[in-house]
């Protein structure tokens, strides 16, 4: 059989994108080749360049290719806040989305009794370590979900034995939402926090 | 009597929960279900992960639900869901109790067996864990229940010979063998009268019998479950460990 074609090897390795199945991968690969190659080879080098190079934040477990990332390295920031999320996206979103000032710090995901995912894995050893340097107030922005909870919940069990004031952002409806359409936990715990007006 | 519940949309919709779930794909998650008149199935919830569906806050362990589920394959589709009340209200050492009792039914039910008795007694234990009902006895309830309900059901208040086992007597427990009562001490920890006549009757388990009867249910699950320990009780063992401590 021949070998497969450098074309082919190209669609099948574009595949391994998100939401990227065989047609729009061909798609791509044409558009490419015919129309932009000098795009092509500035993603194949940033590419490989953020393939190799991008790892782990030594403070905060978020994604960057320096040993500190740019938020825990800032003297700006209020570092007796910490905010602890469960992947890197969520900072991307908080950064974008709220004016926070303070630090964060990236689980990698939430404790799963039935996929053996625990606190080594989730660097909870590394958080401890941050709550014994001593923070003023840590933040849950954890998902709420039943495993998200549990994590939460470790966590403010650790944070509290630190003295630490624990938060939890708020549940609720989502604006421009109609409370018909959501569900009734939520809405459940949006009436729990209601608010004065 | 029929298991099917008419839904007020026509579609067919029966009482289940979640066990377990996993991202799938982009938007979708991998459920793996426990549903009246069906048993274990794993099914795929379709774009469940789009932002604002609904269905990614219901599709949580805990939460009783109506579903609707289609398809012949090994792995289902998951047609419709609609909460059936508030989630149980698990929380603390409970939710890890509750994560438990799905590991083990993830472990020990074969897929598409309906074991409609036991479905109602996983849903009595739940609502019985989150009302407060002490967690131990309610584990050790469930346990007892789930064996029987996979034919391998202990008789605990009487003995091989069919005596009555005595409070005050101290006896072995043998997945094959039954109950037999001793007065040395073998290899194998014993179990004290008492503990087995509370167990057999569902009673709150008191002090001493909490240790000895979770010993021994742990032994007889072992040969069920094999080699690989179970994750929840790793985990919570790890966390109460570290809390403790």
């Amino acid at each position: 059989m021949a070998e497969r074609s450098l074309l082919n090897q190209l669609t099948g390795a574009l595949r391994c994108l998100p939401g990227v199945g065989p047609k729009s991968a061909q798609r791509i690969a044409f558009h490419l080749l015919e129309r932009d190659r000098e795009g092509g080879l500035r993603l194949a080098h940033v590419m490989a360049d953020a393939m190799t190079r991008i790892g782990r934040c030594r403070r905060c477990r978020t994604l960057t290719e320096h040993e500190v990332c740019a938020i825990c390295a800032n003297a700006q920031r209020d570092a007796s806040l910490l905010c602890v999320v469960e992947q890197p996206s969520q900072v991307v979103a908080i950064e974008q989305a709220a004016d926070y000032r303070g630090l964060y710090f990236v689980l990698g995901g939430r404790l799963s009794p039935l996929d053996g995912i625990g606190p080594d894995e989730l660097g909870l050893g590394q958080l401890e370590d941050r709550l014994e340097e001593g923070i003023g107030e840590l933040i849950l922005a954890v998902s709420p979900t039943v495993e998200g909870t549990v994590t939460g919940q470790f966590i403010a069990d650790r944070a509290l034995s630190h003295g630490v004031r624990v938060t939890r952002i708020a549940q609720g409806v989502p604006l421009g939402g109609e409370l018909e359409s959501v569900d009734g936990g939520t809405l459940a715990l949006a009436f729990a926090g209601r608010r004065d007006f | 009597m029929s298991i099917w519940q008419p839904s007020r949309h026509g579609a067919e919709l029966s009482p289940g929960f979640v066990l377990h779930r996993r991202d799938y794909s982009n938007t979708s998650l991998l459920v793996e279900l426990f549903v009246e008149g069906r048993g274990r199935l794993p099914a795929i919830a379709k774009g469940a992960r789009r932002p604002r569906n609904p269905a990614s806050a219901l599709l949580q362990p805990f939460q009783p639900l109506w579903l609707g589920v289609s398809g012949r394959g090994e792995v289902r589709t998951l047609t419709r869901v609609e909460g059936e009340g508030p989630p149980l209200g698990l929380s603390g050492e409970v939710l890890f109790g509750g994560f438990y009792l799905n590991e083990l039914l993830m472990r020990l039910l074969g897929r598409d067996d309906p074991h409609d008795r036991l479905f109602g007694i996983y849903r009595d234990t739940l609502v019985r864990l989150a009302e407060g009902f002490d967690l131990e006895s309610g584990l050790r309830r469930f346990e007892l229940d789930l064996l029987g309900e996979l034919g391998y059901g202990l008789t605990l208040d009487r003995e091989i010979g069919g005596h009555p086992v005595s409070a005050d007597s101290w006896y072995l427990v043998e997945q094959d063998e039954g109950v037999r009562r001793v007065d040395f001490v073998p290899e194998v920890p014993l179990v004290s009268g008492g503990t087995l006549l509370a167990l057999a009757s569902g009673d709150s388990l008191v002090d001493g019998q909490r240790r000895e009867s979770r010993t021994l249910l742990r032994r007889i699950l072992a040969h069920h479950l094999g080699e690989r320990p179970l994750r929840s009780r790793e985990l919570y063992r790890q966390l109460h460990g570290s809390r403790s401590g």
